[in-house]
C-alpha cells in the first residue's frame, strides 16, 4: 500500500516538474514580457527598462531563469510577482484557500448527489424513466458554465436573498466568528450551486452507465436469484462492482471542477485563483501564472492520488497487483 | 416439511410448468422462440435431468422458473407454479422470499456468478441474512459448515478471499454453497459441472445426492453431459430447439432410436472410427522445453503488511516433441492454467526457463508472428463481441503487419473455412456465433499466426459433448495437416486416449506423474487415481470408457 502510493506520488511530482518546464517554455515562446508595455510609454527611458529587466533577471537565458525559480521555490517563494512586488506565494496561497473553499464542497456535493441518483436511475429502467433522464441530463449538459454562472447572478439580483458576488460582506470581519462564518457560507451558496450544476450531470451519466452495465452481468442475476433485497442489490452489489471506472472519474472530476471554478470565480468575483490567473496572464506576471497553474496541477494530482487510494480500498484485484 | 410458507398442503407437485413458451426479441424485430409449449412437473424430493445441446432453451427454462428472464425475453404462454402458486403473479416480496430460500439457482457461468469486488464471506452471509434474522455466531457457523460441505478444508480462508483468488472450480463450489445455504426445497442447477474438473464434478454430484437425501431436496439438473445424470436423475427430459423431444428414465432413453437422443447420450460414438495418430516416441530435439519453472502469487490486503504466498508452479520440467500432443491433467487449482499462461508469455515465471527449439523464449518482437498460440476456455469472453469474425481472425496478422489488408482478409476467410465455419459469415459479429462456433473462431485466430505450438487451456470444457467430439476431430485433422504440436490442458479424461500420446498429471503446482493414456488406468498415484475414478463414476453405463 505504502509503496503503491509512494510510486503514484512520485509520478505526480514528475508531472509537476514537467508542467513547470512546459510553462517556462510556453512563456518563452509567447511574445513580450511584463516590461513590454512600459516600452510604449515615452516617460520611461530604455535604460530604466534595461535596468529593471536585469533586476528581475529577465535578461538571463531560460535555463538560468528556471534554476533561479527552482531555488526560489525551494525557499517557498515560488518566484516574484512583478506587479505586486511580493513573493508569488504570498499572493497565491490565500487565493488557493479560497478556491478550495468553493471546489471541495462542490466536489463533495456533486458526488453525494450523483452517486445515489445515478444508481437509482440505473435500477429504475423504463422507457419513460430513460427519456426523462436522458432529456434532463442532456439539457443540463448543454448549458455552458458561463450561462449557469450568469443565471446565478441574475437570481441573486432578482431575489435579493443571496449576495451578488464577492466572498464576504464589507463589515463581516467585525461581527464575531460565528457571524463571519455564516456570512461566508451565505456567499458560498450560489457559486457552489453553480459549480455543482456544472459538474453533476456528467458524473450522474457516468454512474448510471457504469451501474447499468454491471446490472446486466451474470453475478447480478445470480445475486437476484438468491433473493437479495433490491436495495442491497443496487447499493451493496452493483455499486461496488461499478465503482472502478467511477473512481478514475473522480480524479478527472477534480480537474473539471477546477476549470469550472476559474470561470465562476471570475464571473462572481470570488477572490480565488481564477481572477488572479486572468489578471496576471494579462499583465504577463510570469511567476504568478506559473504558480497558479502549478497549484491547479497540485490539486489535480491530489485528486488523482485520492482516486488511487479509493481504488486500492475498493478493488481487491488492484490490491493483489499493487 | 412439505408445508412450506408459501404453499397449501395439497397433493400439488412442488413445481409445475405447463405449456410454457418463452420468446426473445432479437435484433431487427425478429422473435426467437427459446421454449415452446413445455410441460414439466417436479415432485418433492424428485430429481429431473434436463438434457440438450447448447441453444436448446435449457437455460431459458431455468431463468423463467425464477422470473429472472432478461428484459428482452418474455413468457409468451403457459405458466410456472410453485406449490400451486403462479410465480408470475407473486408480489415482489413473495418472489424474493421464494428465490434462494425455496428455489435456488446455480448459474451457468460459475466464473462469473460471484461479485468480483466483494469478499466471498460477505456474499455468502448476505444470502443467509436475506432470508431470516440470525445471530452473528450462528451466521459464521453456518457459513463455515456450508463451505466444508462443498469440499473446502479451510473455510476461514475462503470466507476472507475474493473471487479472483480462487480457481474456477473453487468459485463454482462457493456458488453452490451460496445456493444451498438457505436449504432450499428445489435446486435448479444450470450446467453446474461444466467448468469443474472431473474429480470435483464427482464430488459435487455426490454432495448434491447427499443433500437430496438429507433435505428432501428436489432438483432440476440441466446439463449436456448424459453421464452426470445417469447415477441420480429419476427422470430425464431431452430438449431440442426449445421443445421436449423425449422423456423417461435413462434406460428407456438409451433404448431410443432417435438420432438426436443417441448423439447426446453417446457423443464419443461419432469419434470411434477416427484413427488416432500413432507416433513413435521420437528421441529428437524437443520443440518446446521447460526447465525448472516456478511461479508464485502474493496476496495482500488493505492496511496490512502480511502477505499470503500461493505457490502456483514449482519446478516444472516438460518437453514437447514436434507434432505430438501432450495432455496436462489435474484438478482445478493444480497450476495447469498458470503453466499455460507462462508458456504463452502472459506471466513471467519466477524461476526456470522456457526454450523453443533450444533457444530461450524472450519477449516476442513486433512484426514477428508469435510461435506459441493459446486458446482459452471460454470463447464467449476471450473474443471481443463487437469485432467481426474477419477482424478477430485477422487481428494477429494485423498486429504483426503481415502483408496487405486484402491478403489478410483472404487468409482469414481461408482459415474460417479450414475450421469449418462459413467464410460468408466473416462480416458477422462474434457475438452472433454460438458457443461452439466461437471456439472454432478462436481456433482460427490462433492458427492465423501459423504457430508451432498450440496451447489449449480447457478449450473444450465449455462445450457440450457432441461439440467437443467435433472439435477433437478438427484438431486431429489440423495436426496431421500442419504438423502442429499441442499442449492440451484438461480436468477430465474425455477424448484423451483418442488424442494424446503423453499425459502429465499435475497436483498442487507440481508434476506428479508422467504416463501415457493407455497406462493412465493403472496408475497408483492418488492424484491420478482421483481423476480416473471420477471419470469412471461420471460415465453413463453403456458409454464406452475413454481410459
Amino acid at each position: 500500500m505504502i509503496r503503491y502510493l509512494a510510486r503514484r506520488a512520485a509520478h505526480g511530482l514528475l508531472m509537476l516538474f514537467g508542467v513547470t518546464v512546459l510553462m517556462f517554455l510556453l512563456f518563452q515562446a509567447a511574445p513580450g514580457d511584463f516590461l513590454s508595455d512600459m516600452k510604449v510609454s515615452s516617460q520611461i527611458s530604455a535604460e530604466t527598462i534595461a535596468t529593471l529587466r536585469a533586476q528581475y533577471g529577465l535578461d538571463q537565458p531560460l535555463p538560468v531563469r528556471y534554476w533561479q525559480w527552482l531555488k526560489s521555490s525551494a525557499r517557498g517563494d515560488f518566484g516574484y510577482s512583478f506587479a505586486y512586488n511580493t513573493p508569488a506565494s504570498t499572493l497565491l496561497l490565500p487565493r488557493a484557500r479560497n478556491t478550495l473553499l468553493l471546489s471541495v464542497p462542490a466536489l463533495l456535493i456533486s458526488w453525494l448527489i450523483a452517486v445515489p441518483l445515478g444508481v437509482l436511475a440505473a435500477g429504475w429502467k423504463s422507457r419513460w424513466a430513460d427519456r426523462l433522464f436522458a432529456g434532463g441530463t442532456s439539457t443540463l449538459l448543454a448549458l455552458p458554465d458561463i450561462l449557469i454562472a450568469l443565471l446565478a447572478l441574475l437570481i441573486a439580483l432578482k431575489t435579493g436573498i443571496f449576495p451578488v458576488g464577492g466572498m464576504t460582506s464589507i463589515n463581516a470581519q467585525d461581527q464575531g466568528t460565528w457571524a463571519y462564518v455564516r456570512d461566508l457560507g451565505w456567499h458560498m451558496v450560489l457559486p457552489v450551486a453553480a459549480m455543482v450544476i456544472g459538474s453533476l450531470t456528467m458524473i450522474l451519466r457516468h454512474v448510471r452507465a457504469s451501474v447499468s452495465e454491471v446490472l446486466e452481468s451474470s453475478y447480478m442475476r445470480a445475486a437476484e436469484g438468491h433473493g437479495l433485497p433490491r436495495f442491497k442489490l443496487l447499493f451493496g452489489y452493483a455499486l461496488p462492482a461499478a465503482a472502478n471506472p467511477l473512481i478514475s472519474l473522480f480524479g478527472l472530476s477534480v480537474a473539471m471542477l477546477l476549470s469550472v471554478s476559474l470561470l465562476i470565480e471570475v464571473v462572481m468575483s470570488w477572490p480565488g485563483i481564477g481572477p488572479l490567473l486572468l489578471e496576471s496572464i494579462l499583465a504577463r506576471d510570469l511567476f504568478v501564472v506559473i504558480g497558479a497553474v502549478m497549484l491547479s496541477t497540485v490539486f489535480l494530482i491530489a485528486g488523482n492520488l485520492m482516486g488511487d487510494v479509493l481504488l486500492y480500498a475498493f478493488d481487491p484485484r488492484i490490491r493483489s497487483q499493487a | 416439511m412439505t408445508s412450506g410458507h408459501l404453499g397449501l398442503p395439497k397433493p400439488e407437485p412442488l413445481l409445475r410448468v405447463s405449456g410454457l413458451s418463452v420468446d426473445y426479441d432479437a435484433t431487427g424485430g425478429n422473435v426467437v422462440h427459446a421454449l415452446r409449449n413445455l410441460n414439466l412437473e417436479i415432485a418433492d424430493g424428485e430429481s429431473i435431468g434436463l438434457l440438450g445441446e447448447s441453444g436448446s432453451g435449457k437455460s431459458s427454462l431455468a431463468l423463467a422458473l425464477l422470473r429472472l428472464l432478461p428484459k428482452n425475453a418474455h413468457m409468451a404462454s403457459g405458466s410456472v407454479a410453485y406449490r400451486g402458486r403462479n410465480v408470475a403473479e407473486l408480489s415482489p416480496a413473495d418472489l424474493r422470499a421464494m428465490r434462494g430460500a425455496e428455489v435456488a439457482l446455480i448459474s451457468q457461468e460459475p466464473a462469473l456468478a460471484l461479485n468480483p469486488v466483494l469478499s466471498l464471506g460477505r456474499q455468502l452471509v448476505d444470502v443467509l441474512r436475506a432470508h431470516g434474522k440470525l445471530k452473528r455466531t450462528e451466521v459464521s457457523a453456518r457459513c463455515t459448515e456450508m463451505l466444508r460441505q462443498v469440499g473446502f478444508d479451510d473455510p476461514e480462508r475462503v470466507l476472507r478471499a475474493y473471487p479472483h483468488e480462487l480457481s474456477g472450480g473453487q468459485r463454482q463450489r462457493v456458488a453452490i454453497a451460496q445456493a444451498l445455504i438457505c436449504q432450499p426445497k428445489l435446486l435448479i442447477a444450470d450446467e453446474p459441472l461444466s467448468a469443474l474438473d472431473a474429480a470435483t464434478q464427482a464430488e459435487i454430484l455426490e454432495l448434491l445426492q447427499r443433500l437430496k437425501r438429507d433435505l428432501g431436496l428436489a432438483m432440476l439438473f440441466i446439463t449436456h453431459n448424459a453421464g452426470a445424470l445417469a447415477s441420480f436423475a429419476d427422470n430425464i427430459l431431452v430438449m431440442r430447439e426449445g421443445e421436449a423431444v423425449a422423456r423417461g428414465t435413462m434406460d428407456r432413453l438409451q433404448a431410443s432410436t432417435d438420432d438426436y437422443v443417441q448423439g447426446i447420450l453417446f457423443p464419443e460414438k461419432s469419434l470411434a472410427n477416427s484413427a488416432r495418430p500413432q507416433r513413435t516416441k521420437e528421441s529428437g530435439a524437443a520443440l518446446l522445453e521447460v526447465r525448472g519453472l516456478s511461479k508464485r502469487f502474493v496476496q495482500r490486503r488493505m492496511l496490512s503488511r502480511k502477505e499470503f504466498v500461493m505457490l502456483a508452479l514449482e519446478g516444472i520440467d516438460l518437453a514437447l516433441q514436434p507434432g505430438s500432443t501432450v495432455a496436462v491433467l489435474g484438478r482445478s487449482g493444480s497450476g495447469k492454467s498458470t503453466l499455460a499462461r507462462c508458456l504463452a508469455g502472459f506471466e513471467t515465471p519466477d524461476a526456470g526457463e522456457i526454450l523453443l527449439e533450444g533457444k530461450l523464449v524472450a519477449k516476442n518482437k513486433a512484426g514477428a508472428l508469435p510461435p506459441v498460440q493459446m486458446i482459452f476456455q471460454d470463447a464467449a469472453t476471450s473474443l471481443n463481441p463487437r469485432f467481426t469474425a474477419r477482424q478477430i481472425v485477422a487481428e494477429p496478422l494485423e498486429i504483426a503487419r503481415w502483408k496487405t489488408d486484402a491478403e489478410r482478409t483472404a487468409r482469414a476467410m481461408k482459415l474460417m473455412a479450414e475450421v469449418g465455419l462459413d467464410p460468408d459469415r466473416a462480416a458477422r459479429l462474434a457475438g452472433e456465433f454460438s458457443g461452439g462456433q466461437r471456439q472454432r473462431l478462436a481456433l482460427a485466430r490462433a492458427l492465423a499466426a501459423e504457430p508451432r505450438v498450440l496451447i489449449m487451456d480447457e478449450a473444450l470444457s465449455g462445450l457440450d459433448m457432441p461439440l467437443q467430439a467435433q472439435m477433437v476431430r478438427l484438431l486431429m485433422d489440423l495436426q496431421s495437416r500442419h504438423g502442429l504440436t499441442y499442449l492440451y490442458i484438461s480436468h477430465d479424461l474425455n477424448f484423451i486416449s483418442l488424442f494424446a500420446q503423453e499425459v502429465v498429471v499435475m497436483d498442487a503446482g507440481r508434476i506428479v506423474e508422467r504416463t501415457t493414456p493407455e497406462m493412465l488406468g493403472q496408475s497408483v498415484h492418488p492424484a491420478t487415481r482421483e481423476l480416473v475414478e471420477a471419470a469412471e463414476r461420471l460415465h453413463a453405463p453403456g458409454v464406452e470408457a475413454t481410459v
